[in-house]
């Protein structure tokens, strides 16, 4: 119950500080620009392309989002009122975490789409191999913004000063968001949707794992 | 305000202990075997200088810190094993807590409300009525990054009693509000008190513990110095006994009552009035005598004659210095 009364209001929350209007609006209008603005690919995709610029740029925001809001809602003791109530610790962040991820999720459904829109009116169809690799990149986006999202959690909570959290978030998040791309790129028998399905489950939940512990210990 | 006041008719807190509740930060002693017990209707003044440790043992009675050693008990259950059901009973006014600065008023005490449980349709009405006790009802859509710190203070008080608490935990709910919001809020607090719900609030201003206690602890680097009710604290303590004369207009003043045994000293700030300090160890019947026979003998003409009670502030500061004996 508590759980779903959090999410709704973390994504209120996004909704009302312009977070979600920023994402929604800005991401698709960033993929009409590249549009006009991309280099020369040689057929090769425009969704492709924006879906791994997505990745990159969703990674940081989501790594930043995550770090910035939870440090400084810490630092103003905005959560004493929270547990002070029949809440669970863990619920504010597995909240947090989905509030972000989702919003992003959403960010990138609509700057996907938009991207498929343009590929459908400039290629004139959309083949199946396009999408078997349109899906690829997807799954690797989603395991990657994964990954940001929970390092963003982790040093949210255990960095005091909000610029340090972003920036080492920010950083340690992109290096770490890679393990769902690179393996599949040098080990031919990997299957990169499977892998980055298995990577993007996996170590979001032990870093979820993680901070949670810690933000249980933690005196407020 | 009516109706708010009926709400509390129900209450099932018996007591509140703490038993030598030590809690150390890494190097940092902040309060060491700190030990008081709260019955149903008290109204504890927390009193003692910044860094004292006042807010760190009120974090540990509303399950903020978790980390001590020491017993604590509410209706003798251990606190620490029985958080969730306990904290229903519990209202906190943080000191110095910020809220998300893109909620309402009213959408920060809605969320806060379904967050303790309450029925939504019970909670509006509550909302409501809180609001209008404290006086912002007309501000509730109002975003809270749009709001003055008394207004602040004032959500942080409402926000700690919309689950009806048994047990009210204030840290400084009086600081940052105007003369007005403070006679209201110290009269909600008495009403409380009234009707059995037991407040323990902390404050830097004394006059207000004064008024509202009916038990205080001096709490100072971790310790508690001294816990009673206000009238004990001042009984108790010896070296504030001050005798004040007051003399009629058309009479002289009188001299030479600093020769009498067991005057410390003499002050005369005032027109017409005279504050005998006596020392520790007077004999409190035998010097007032001296000083009656002198005043007597120079036939000065009195329009009173008393001993002053030393203010909580006297003996605050006598705790807090640590020259009390």
């Amino acid at each position: 119950m508590n759980f779903f009364i959090l999410f709704f209001d973390e994504l209120r929350g996004f909704y009302r500080s312009k977070v979600m209007i920023v994402l929604w609006i800005g991401l698709p209008i960033l993929t009409i620009i590249m549009h006009f603005f991309q280099p020369d690919t040689q057929d090769f995709p425009f969704s492709i392309i924006i879906s791994i610029v997505l990745s990159t740029i969703g990674g940081t925001l989501a790594s930043a989002m995550l770090s910035t809001s939870l440090a400084s809602e810490i630092n103003e003791k905005v959560y004493d009122l929270f547990l002070i109530r029949p809440v669970k610790r863990i619920t504010i962040l597995i909240c947090k975490f989905f509030a972000v991820y989702i919003c992003l999720i959403i960010a990138i459904i609509i700057s996907l789409s938009l991207g498929l829109l343009i590929d459908y009116i400039s290629i004139g169809g959309i083949t199946e191999i396009f999408l078997d690799t349109l899906f690829e990149s997807l799954a690797i986006t989603l395991a990657s913004i994964a990954i940001s999202c929970s390092i963003g959690l982790l040093f949210g909570i255990t960095i005091s000063s909000v610029p340090v959290a972003a920036i080492l978030s920010v950083y340690i998040g992109n290096q770490l968001s890679a393990l769902s791309i690179i393996p599949s790129l040098f080990l031919d028998p990997l299957n990169p949707f499977l892998f980055a399905a298995i990577i993007g489950l996996s170590v979001p939940l032990i870093l979820i794992g993680i901070s949670s512990i810690l933000f249980q210990k933690k005196d407020f | 305000m009516e109706h708010y006041d009926d709400t509390f008719a129900e209450n099932n807190f018996n007591n509140l202990k703490f038993q030598n509740v030590t809690k150390k930060y890494k190097t940092t002693l902040a309060v060491k075997n700190v030990s008081f017990e709260l019955k149903k209707g008290d109204i504890f003044g927390y009193i003692g200088p910044n860094g004292a440790g006042k807010t760190t043992t009120i974090k540990i009675m509303v399950g903020l810190i978790k980390d001590y050693s020491g017993e604590y008990y509410i209706n003798g259950k251990r606190f620490i094993e029985n958080v969730d059901k306990i904290t229903n009973i519990l209202g906190y006014h943080p000191q110095d807590t910020g809220f998300q600065s893109w909620r309402t008023i009213n959408h920060a005490l809605y969320t806060f409300g379904r967050l303790s449980g309450i029925d939504k349709e019970i909670l509006r009405k509550r909302i409501q009525l809180l609001l209008n006790f404290v006086g912002l009802y007309e501000f509730k859509d109002k975003k809270i990054k749009h709001l003055s710190s008394g207004m602040v203070q004032k959500l942080r008080l409402a926000q700690a009693l919309l689950n009806l608490p048994k047990i009210l935990i204030l840290d400084e709910p009086l600081s940052g509000l105007d003369p007005t919001s403070r006679f209201q809020v110290k009269s909600l607090i008495k009403l409380l008190a009234q009707k059995e719900i037991t407040i323990l609030f902390s404050s830097h201003i004394l006059s207000d513990v004064e008024d509202i206690a009916n038990k205080i602890g001096i709490l100072n680097q971790g310790h508690i110095m001294k816990i009673g009710t206000p009238r004990q604290l001042q009984e108790q303590f010896q070296v504030g006994k001050i005798i004040e004369i007051i003399y009629m207009e058309h009479s002289k003043m009188c001299s030479g009552l600093e020769n009498i045994q067991g005057i410390e000293k003499i002050e005369e700030n005032l027109p017409l009035t005279q504050l005998l300090y006596l020392q520790p160890n007077a004999d409190l019947e035998m010097t007032s005598q001296d000083v009656l026979m002198t005043i007597l003998k120079q036939k000065c003409i009195i329009q009173s004659f008393r001993f002053l009670k030393p203010s909580l502030e006297n003996v605050y500061l006598k705790y807090i210095e640590g020259d009390f004996e």
